[in-house]
This record gives C-alpha cells, structure tokens and sequence, in this order.
C-alpha cells in the first residue's frame, strides 16, 4: 500500500484470532493512512468482519495488536462511526430520538443536537420522519437511519462494514455522496463491501482478505499499473468476427475475444504500443468506440481468490 | 485530529441507565399496568363502601308475604326498616359471611354507618281468593316488588328450618333482592325463637364464644398484643412485595437484552459504550424501575395500613431492612437475568437457562409458612443462607419474628448475601461481555461458566 505522509489511522501488526477450531484471521499487518478510503475486499467468512471488530475493540484478539488513531479504539471510541454488518436499531424509539441517544454516548453536546439531525435527514432525503418510531421505516430508510447515527458526531475515523447492501441505486448513490463528503470533511474511511465496481469507484487502496489472510494489499493506482494490460476494447460498426479478423490479420493483434455486446477485446502484439495500436485500429472499420483496456477489480478478485482456492484444492488432493 | 472532550464513564453508564429507564417506565403500559392501576384499585377500594352507601338506590313499592300465621310480615316490616348500626352488620357478618355479592355490598354499606337509602315499602298479605300464580302474575306487571311465600312448617321450632320461597320481578336489582330477603330470613328466624320460648337475647348471649386476649410475652418481660393472621400476612406482604418488584424488573431486562441481541442494536451500542458500561447502565436502569414499583405498592400499603390505623404493624425497622434485602434481591436477580439474557437469541432458550435458580427462588414461596411459624427454627436459619433466596428469606423472618431473629445472623446474611451478590455481578459481567456478540446455538451451564473466565 502506497504510504502517506502523516501517521495512519489504523496500525495493525500480526494479529491472528481464532475461533473454536477455526481461524477467522491470520497474521494480518496492515496501515491505513489518515483520509484515506481503504476497501476491505474478500469473500464471504474471508475475515473482513473480524478484523473490523479487532479494530472497533468490540473483540480483542489472540495476538498481535492494534492502534487506532494513534491510540486503542477503546479510548477513541468517541472519534469511530461505526456501521456493523448486521443492522440494529432499537425498533420502538422514535428516529430522532434514536440517533440523539447515538449521539450522546458518542459525546455530541445537546445543545442544537435535534437541528442537526434534522439537516440530515433532509440530506439523506428522509425530511420529517424524526418524530416517527424506527419500526415504521422501510428496511432502506432504516439503514440510512443507522448510516446516520453512525456519522452524526462527525467522526474522524469511519468504518462502515457492507454499507451498500440492500440499497436500491438511488439510495446507493446517495450513500456514495456520503462517503466521498466524509471523506472530503476529513475522516479516513474503511469499508468492506462484495461489490467491486463500488470499491474500484470510491477507494483510494484496496485490502483483499481470504480465508483470515490479507492476500492484496495495494493502492487502486499500484493495482492499475500491475494489472491494466496492453490491450484494447473496440466497438466496431462492422460485424465483431470480421472485425476481429482484419485486426489479427493487420498484426495490430495478436489475440482477440468477441463479447456477446458486440465488442471485442484486442490483446496488443508486440509491434504495437497503445498510441499507434489505436490509430491503426481507427483505419480498419468504421467504429463506434475505442477504448483502453482497464483493469477490473472484479478480474483481480476472481484471479487471486481463485488461485488461491486452486492451490489449496491442489493441496487437498496431493494430501489426499 | 482535534481533541473534544468525552462523556465519562459514569456519564455512559448513567445515560444507558436513562434511556433503560425511561423506555420502560415512563411508557403507557408501565404507568397504567404498574402505577395507575394499583393506585385506582387502592382509590376505589377505600372510596368503596362510601360510593355504595351514598348511591343505594331508594327501595320503594309492595311486597306480599303469604304466610298462614301473619307473624312474618309485621317483623320482616320491623327489620326492613331500622337501619342496622356498624356494630350490628359486624356481628352479623361474623355469624353469616355474605353468600353473593350483593350481599357484601349490602354488608359493605351498613358497615360504613352512613346508609342514606330511602326504604318505602308497604307490606300486605293476599287478598281473598288471590293464589300465588295471580300473585306472580301481579309481579310480572310490576305491581309488587317481591312475593314471599312461607309455609307453616319453616316457623316449626321443632322442624330443622326449611327453604322459602321468594318470587321476584327480573328488573329487581340484587342488592334489593338481598335486602328483602335479609329482612325475610331473620323474621323467620325470629318467630322461631320466640315460639319456642327462649329468650332472644340469652340465647345470643350463652352461644357466644368468647375471644381470648392474646398477649405475646417476650424474653424481656413486655407484652405485645396477639393478632394470629396479621403475623402470617405481614410477612407474607413484605416477600411478594420483594419478590414481584425485583421480578418485574428484571424480565424486562431479560427481554430487552434478548431484543437488543436480536434486534442487533447491540454491536450498534458497542461502537460507543463498553460491555461493561452497557451491563451496569442496564442494572441502573431498571434498579429505579424496580424502586419506583416498590415505593408505589410499598407506599399504598402503608398508606392503607396508615388509613387502617394498623401502622405498627410496620415499624420503621422493618422498611430499613425491606430497602437492604431489596438492593440485595435486586443486584441478585438482575446478575442472573443479565447473563442469560446476552447468553441466548429467544425467550424460550432463556427459560431452560433460569429454570435452575428460579427453583431455588420458588423456595421463600413454599417454605412462607413453616418459616413464619417458626422464624428462628433451623430451617429457616439454614435457607437464610442459601443464594439468591437470601434476601426473600430474611425479610420473612425479620417481618415475621415473633422474637428477635440473633444479631449475628442478621449481619451475617447481610454480609453473606451481598458477597454473593457482588459475586454473581461479576460472573454476569464476565458472561455479558463474551455472550451478547455470541449467535447461534444457546450454551449449556457448563459453557456460561468457560465464559466467565475466558480471557
């Protein structure tokens, strides 16, 4: 992971926790520098939520340690928002006075608190509902209620596990917005999600968890400049197979794929370099785009997790 | 990162307290099902023999008596209007307790000495000819308001007193009913006396039972006035007073625990306050339910001794120890239900968790009268000691001491139960903090134990 200047929010160096017979993490070290947007990437039971709640102190664990601004969660709990996977509210107090109560523990003066609740759910277009009882919210108003008591007291830290789960679109980009002000306000955000174009659109670096082990460790630039390729996505005006033959056959590429949208991806021969490949590209058929081809995090995923899997099924049957 | 100042620990603990307070206390449900309805039961009971006397409805029109001998009807006439005197409805009651309501009522009204009722009643027997069917059909016709029919045989002195009949319109309303009967019943009973000679008033006289006057004599000399039932009810009243107090209060704090669990508003909490300050917030938080239902019930019975003129029935001594036992219950059922309610996901696995300890507090229930019969016996002395029926147990002995329970043994339980108490607080703080972030499967005893003292 790239480093910034200052020091991070978050430290934690070796720590492992296990639960029962199983190992929820391993041996995981990482930094997270100060206003930045860090993802928690993995898969389901990868560790994601364990470590979450190491750093929040909610679990302590077996070894290994963790700073959090500098000092432990514990005696920083007033400068975390924190959002948990599972939801929670108390389903009979009213909206207002729920988030107040949040705000209170978390050390936010009384005074004017009720006005500042109100501008917010103005702001997260939930006007008027703060007299009315948690339970009669739709489950997506619910969450925002929850994002809310999460980040009403203006935290410097922000930890938001799956904030995008269950949002409709429009919710969804309103809790982007959030998260990109919360972040321009100042606050170092972590979140983990399962949603990688969420993650590739908003986070500054990327953790990636597997089986209780950080496997990716990076910042979304590092990760571009590993994975983007030399390679092209063309959209031609002429059918994509003839296409991609008079590309193969001008030596432009030295691979091809059709998609089934009528595009194709160009894997550059060595002759090429991106600049002259796309000129070239230009003078084959009329197209309706051309583009370079960008790295997907969900590819990177998929690639590492996979071979990870691979290696340990490989593992598995020499064991066996 | 600019520093702002933090709430302190106390300042979390209290503010979990309130929010535990205030959602359950001050919410309609508690205030009318544990505050205001206590209070209007208590109201209407002391307002009740006044609302009966003031509002007796005037009892005016015709009632005929078919009675061979005519000697029933100028008595019944005689006794329906006197008005009995308090005196008089005591000793009634006390030699023929009310078989209906109406008739306690009745009881009731005499008893509160000021029955302003009007009574206008004209008597006669059947005219020539009149048979009782024309009679009933009279009733049906709202020309009388009872139709008495006594036959020779119930004024027979001789004859075991038989059953007669009394015919009554619908609309006649029961306390009517009961007081035309009353009237009916005890001419009766008087022409029965006087055909058989005896004097009415030596005859009351010589089958009177006489009441003895109980003393109590204590070791050093003094002697205190005996009231039997009192001595089993006193007691009695200060261990349910305890026991549904400190029970109340904590199931509502098993079933908020639960649903903060399953609601999983809990890690939400924890984001911001520890294990710790959530567990004592809660305890404080329903320590003062607890104490406002014990100063609302405790103080209406006061207020109920105090209108009864019965005070020293409590003397102060007794309110010290009921506020001692009660923070020791308290602090003991509050640990318990705490713990088992970050332990589980539903009531129902809750119940398989308590059943244990709730058998040993069902003990003070049983064991009520063997220990106020006999408060310094051995086996009240050995419950004293026995966690968590230490509290419910002392209070019954201490209430019910007919001689002084040993000092030692009073400050000995004091000292013992709250030692548990803490005890228990601290295993419930140990489980609290590993079971409220546990889902699944609820664990075995052996399991909450391993939590206790995990690290």
């Amino acid at each position: 992971m790239s480093k910034a200047s200052n020091t991070p929010a978050v430290r934690i160096e070796r720590v492992h926790k296990r639960f029962g017979s199983v190992q929820a993490v391993e041996d995981i070290s990482l930094e997270i520098p100060e206003r930045s947007l860090c993802g928690f990437l993995g898969p389901n039971g990868a560790g994601k939520s364990t470590t979450i709640r190491m750093i929040m102190s909610i679990i302590s664990p077996d070894s290994g340690s963790v700073e959090v601004l500098g000092s432990s969660a514990l005696a920083m709990k007033d400068r975390i928002g924190y959002l948990p996977e599972e939801r929670g509210l108390y389903r009979k107090m009213k909206v207002g006075e729920f988030v107040g109560y949040m705000a209170k523990l978390k050390g936010v003066h009384p005074t004017g608190l009720s006005r500042r609740i109100d501008d917010w759910l103005e702001r997260l277009a939930l006007p008027g509902v703060s007299k009315r009882r948690c339970e009669e919210l739709s489950k997506g108003q619910q969450q925002k209620i929850q994002l809310l008591a999460s980040i009403i007291h203006a935290p410097d830290l922000l930890i938001l596990d799956e904030p995008f789960s269950g949002l409709d679109p429009i919710n969804g980009r309103l809790v982007t917005e959030l998260i990109r002000s919360e972040q321009a306000r100042g606050a170092t955000i972590i979140f983990s999600t399962h949603q990688m174009h969420t993650a590739e659109a908003l986070c500054d670096s990327v953790v990636l968890i597997n089986k209780g082990r950080k496997v990716l460790d990076a910042s979304l630039a590092e990760l571009r400049a590993k994975h983007d390729d030399r390679g092209l996505v063309c959209e031609p005006r002429i059918d994509a197979s003839d296409f991609a033959a008079r590309a193969e056959a001008s030596g432009i590429a030295s691979h091809t794929r059709i998609h089934d949208n009528g595009t194709v991806d160009l894997d550059l021969a060595d002759s090429h370099d991106t600049e002259s490949a796309m000129a070239a590209v230009l003078g084959l058929a009329p197209m309706r785009s051309v583009a370079l081809r960008r790295m997907n995090l969900d590819d990177v995923f998929v690639e590492i997790v996979g071979a990870a899997d691979g290696e340990q099924k490989k593992g598995a049957r020499i064991d066996a | 990162m600019p520093e702002r100042p933090q709430p302190s620990y106390l300042a979390r603990i209290l503010m979990v307290a309130w929010r535990e307070f205030r959602h359950t206390a001050l919410t309609k449900g508690f205030i009318i099902g544990a505050v205001a309805m206590p209070l209007v039961m208590f109201l209407v009971i002391a307002a009740m023999p006044k609302l009966l006397s003031r509002k007796s409805p005037p009892l005016v029109g015709a009632i005929v008596v078919v009675d061979a001998s005519g000697t029933v009807m100028p008595r019944a006439d005689a006794i329906l209007s006197s008005r009995r005197s308090p005196a008089e409805a005591m000793a009634e009651l006390a030699a023929r307790p009310p078989e209906s309501a109406a008739e306690g009522l009745e009881a009731a009204a005499a008893l509160a000495g000021d029955d302003a009722q009007v009574v206008e009643v004209s008597w006669r027997v059947p005219a020539e000819g009149e048979s009782i069917d024309d009679l009933k059909a009279g009733l049906t016709r709202g020309e009388f308001l009872a139709v008495a029919s006594i036959s020779p045989e119930s004024l027979d002195p001789s004859r075991d007193a038989s059953a007669f009949e009394l015919f009554i319109p619908s609309s006649l309303s029961p306390k009517h009913v009961s007081q035309i009967s009353r009237a009916l019943r005890k001419a009766v009973e008087d022409e029965r006396v006087a055909r058989s000679g005896i004097d009415r008033e030596l005859l009351a006289r010589v089958s009177r039972q006489p009441e003895p006057k109980t003393l109590r004599v204590s070791p050093e000399g003094s002697e205190a006035k005996e009231n039997t039932e009192l001595r089993f009810i006193v007691p009695a009243a200060f261990m349910f007073l305890l026991w549904i107090c400190v029970f109340t209060s904590a199931n509502y704090l098993l079933t908020t625990t639960i649903e903060e669990k399953s609601n999983k508003v809990m890690e939400v909490l924890l984001a911001a306050v520890s294990p710790m300050q959530l567990l004592a917030g809660k305890i404080v938080g329903y320590s003062l339910v607890s104490g406002v239902m014990l100063v609302m019930y405790g103080g209406l019975g006061i207020a109920g001794l105090s209108v009864a003129s019965m005070m020293d029935l409590v003397p102060m001594l007794h309110l010290v120890y009921l506020a001692i036992f009660f923070v020791m219950a308290y602090f003991m059922v509050a640990s318990m239900m705490s713990a088992v309610g970050s332990a589980v996901s539903d009531l129902r696995e809750a119940q398989s968790l308590v059943g244990p300890a709730m058998m040993i507090l069902i003990v003070p229930l049983m064991l009520w009268m063997p220990i106020v019969e006999n408060p310094n016996g051995t086996l009240a002395t050995v419950v004293s000691f026995v966690p968590p029926a230490t509290p419910f147990i002392m209070i019954l002995r201490l209430t019910a001491a007919t001689e002084p329970i040993p000092l030692w043994q009073t400050a000995a339980a004091i000292a013992w139960g709250f030692g548990c108490a803490f005890g228990m607080l601290w295993l419930a703080s140990r489980i609290f903090r590993v079971g409220i972030l546990m889902q699944g499967k609820p664990p075995t005893p052996r399991e909450l134990v391993r939590w206790a003292f995990v690290k």
